[in-house]
């Protein structure tokens, strides 16, 4: 008798996924970020080039090797200053509980690091622990405040997000609480979408006006950066630099998102090298790269991938998921509780839910006290100090005493793909492999 | 201020109890993200006139270019022209009068306040709103998704015309349908996002 065979196109979870759609009339709602097996060239593909005799390397706990890091340098009065180039990327209260917000806040603080508001406005606690935010505009405009705005460190302009470009934003009603709902003057318990685009500008000619609206309401002190999802990069960067941003932010497919259309998270965007390597091709042709500086998201999981970004051109990283892993995200505890929603520890992607066994992606008063404030600050710190001493390590064994001076000389690619995206030579032949 | 040669980004972000007022026309965003001020524009406004304000009065004597009050979390905005399309997108409270008519996609995703249209309104409609009321005193090109016309009681027919009395000029009221006249719109609670059956499976699970 012949050997029973399973189709590779309709695979048993395309053919649950079908019939779950022909069930419900739904299309799939989820957390967390892409989960595909990867196909495509990540920081995985590049590996340093550490000095032998050609170069010299510093010591590693000897000489120094600078991590501070400065952004808005190019028209705001008051840039900002960072101990590290590891910072917090924006996740809206609301999509966060209260307590993981507040322990981002502390932890990035105590590492001299930013974090950053999201879609949902400031929480008051989230301002008094930070040690330097930033505020995000989004299309929703969410509980923006001019007040909150003007105790900011400075204003990012969201134009879409690496898991999700070309779309808005999801809260379930699940996680629309009654504090939620006040904050972002809603309904309690209804589903919550974002608009896809603002509502009071279309394009790049009309956002130079809304930049420098941003300006004229924090008195042209604090640094604009806008933040892209990234798709068109080399296009997009080029216009949001000429809007006047200080800072571009650029987040690649790999990013994370509390909620969105699975299919967003799966097939959408370009990969986080890919965009780093066209955000930085873009800047260098219109002249501005170091004077518009680049921070690079999307599935930074350590100090080699932020390490490996800043040396193809970013100025700093953004977290968002690592972060959250380190206050416990997906950790083996309340395993029955993973379990009732459907999930498991190391598979969890139910931030939709409402209903995070870890207290960080809920709006539930009793699953939020599993998040213990001063506890998961602590581990938020020491995953930024880590990430810090893992990029400065490679630094130093790469000669540099900044990690600001890593560079795309000190790689090589691995694969032919990766020498075509980032322009590195291919590992044992000395060329690159571009068209 | 005189002359203001429709410069964009004017009286953005005022937090003081003052009057300022525009002779001629103000370019994009005019009376942004002001809080307590009362501006008024003695000519017509660009994009985005009041975005985002959280107290206070901007009224523009002209007509208001797209995106007239979005986002706003309060106050009151009066224009006694037309506004073109978008107004009231995204508003999260406060009151929007346009004694003249609106373009397309007026009311689009607005959560809380009340958006009042003289005249007649483009199509799309109150497209996908939480909780904004609507009032529509001419006619209505369409009605966006999940949008729906529903009667009005005496009280409010009453509430109405107090509005527009205080904020219209006469000679503007007078031309105007009666309160009573005006249609009422608001959001049908059909769409996806108000069904809660989802909601509960989760709460029910943990």
């Amino acid at each position: 008798m012949a050997e029973l065979q399973q189709s590779g196109i309709f695979a048993p979870k395309v053919i649950e996924e079908i019939q779950a759609k022909a069930e419900s009339g739904l299309y799939a709602i989820r957390g967390f970020g892409t989960l595909r097996e990867r196909r495509w060239p990540t920081f995985d593909d590049l590996t340093f080039l550490p000095c032998s005799l050609t170069r010299i390397p510093l010591e590693g706990y000897r000489e120094k090797c600078s991590t501070k890091t400065t952004l808005g340098t190019r028209f705001a009065k008051k840039p900002i200053q960072l101990d590290i180039p590891v910072m917090i990327t924006g996740m809206s209260w609301g999509a966060l509980s209260y307590n993981a917000k507040v322990a981002l806040a502390k932890g990035a603080a105590a590492a001299g690091s930013s974090n950053t508001t999201g879609d949902g406005g400031m929480l008051k606690a989230e301002r008094e622990n930070s040690r330097t935010l930033i505020y995000e505009v989004l299309p929703s405009r969410y509980g923006v405040n001019i007040h909150h705005m003007r105790m900011a460190d400075a204003i990012e302009l969201t134009i879409g997000q690496g898991a999700k470009p070309g779309t808005g934003g999801l809260l379930l009603g699940s996680k629309v609480s009654d504090r939620i709902a006040e904050q972002r003057d809603l309904p309690i318990g209804v589903d919550q979408r974002s608009a896809a685009r603002h509502p009071d500008f279309l394009g790049p000619d009309d956002m130079i006006i809304k930049v420098e609206e941003l300006r004229e309401a924090t008195d042209w002190q604090v640094p604009i950066f806008i933040k892209l999802g990234a798709s068109r990069v080399y296009d997009d960067v080029k216009l949001a630099a000429k809007a006047g941003a200080d800072v571009i932010v650029v987040d690649g497919m790999e990013g994370g998102t509390g909620a969105s259309p699975a299919i967003f998270q799966e097939h959408t965007g370009l990969p986080t090298l890919a965009a780093v390597c066209e955000a930085r091709s873009a800047l260098e042709d219109i002249g501005l790269y170091g004077e518009v500086q680049l921070i690079i998201a999307g599935g930074i999981r350590d100090g080699v991938d932020a390490a490996k970004a800043m040396a193809l051109g970013a100025d700093a990283c953004y977290i968002g998921t690592a972060s959250l892993i380190a206050l416990n995200c997906n950790k083996p505890i309340y395993e029955d509780d993973y379990r009732a929603i459907g999930a498991a520890p190391h598979a969890c992607h139910h931030c939709h839910t409402g209903r995070c066994p870890v207290g960080i992606t809920t709006q539930d008063s009793e699953l939020m006290k599993r998040l213990d404030i001063e506890h998961g600050a602590e581990r938020v710190r020491n995953l930024l100090q880590v990430m810090t001493l893992e990029t400065q390590m490679l630094a130093r064994s790469c000669g540099k005493s900044d990690v600001h001076h890593l560079e795309p000389e000190d790689m090589a690619a691995l694969t032919l793909e990766a020498s075509a995206i980032c322009g590195l030579p291919l590992v044992g032949t000395r060329k690159v492999f571009a068209l | 201020m005189k002359n203001p040669g429709a410069r964009h980004n004017l009286a953005v972000a005022i937090l003081a109890d003052a009057h300022i007022r525009f002779t001629g026309s103000a370019g994009y965003y005019c009376g942004g993200l002001i809080d307590g001020a009362s501006i008024e524009i003695a000519g017509s406004a660009g994009w985005g006139v009041a975005e985002s304000m959280l107290s206070g009065t901007v009224r523009v004597h002209g007509s208001a270019g797209s995106g007239a009050a979005a986002g706003i979390r309060g106050g009151t905005v009066v224009i006694l022209g037309d506004a073109a399309a978008r107004l009231g997108v995204s508003m999260k409270g406060g009151t929007v009068i346009v004694a003249g008519n609106c373009g397309y996609m007026a009311g689009f995703m607005a959560q809380k306040g009340t958006l009042i249209v003289c005249g007649d309104v483009g199509e799309a409609f109150a497209d996908s709103m939480y909780a904004t009321v609507c009032y529509v005193g001419g006619r209505i090109a369409n009605l966006g998704t999940d949008a729906v016309i529903v009667s009005m009681d005496f009280r409010e027919a009453e509430q109405l015309e107090k509005t527009l009395s205080a904020q219209l000029p006469v000679s503007l009221r007078g031309a105007k349908p009666a309160a009573a006249d005006f249609k009422k719109v608001i959001a049908g609670r059909k769409l996806w996002n108000f069904d809660k059956r989802e909601w509960r499976i989760w709460q029910e699970a943990l």
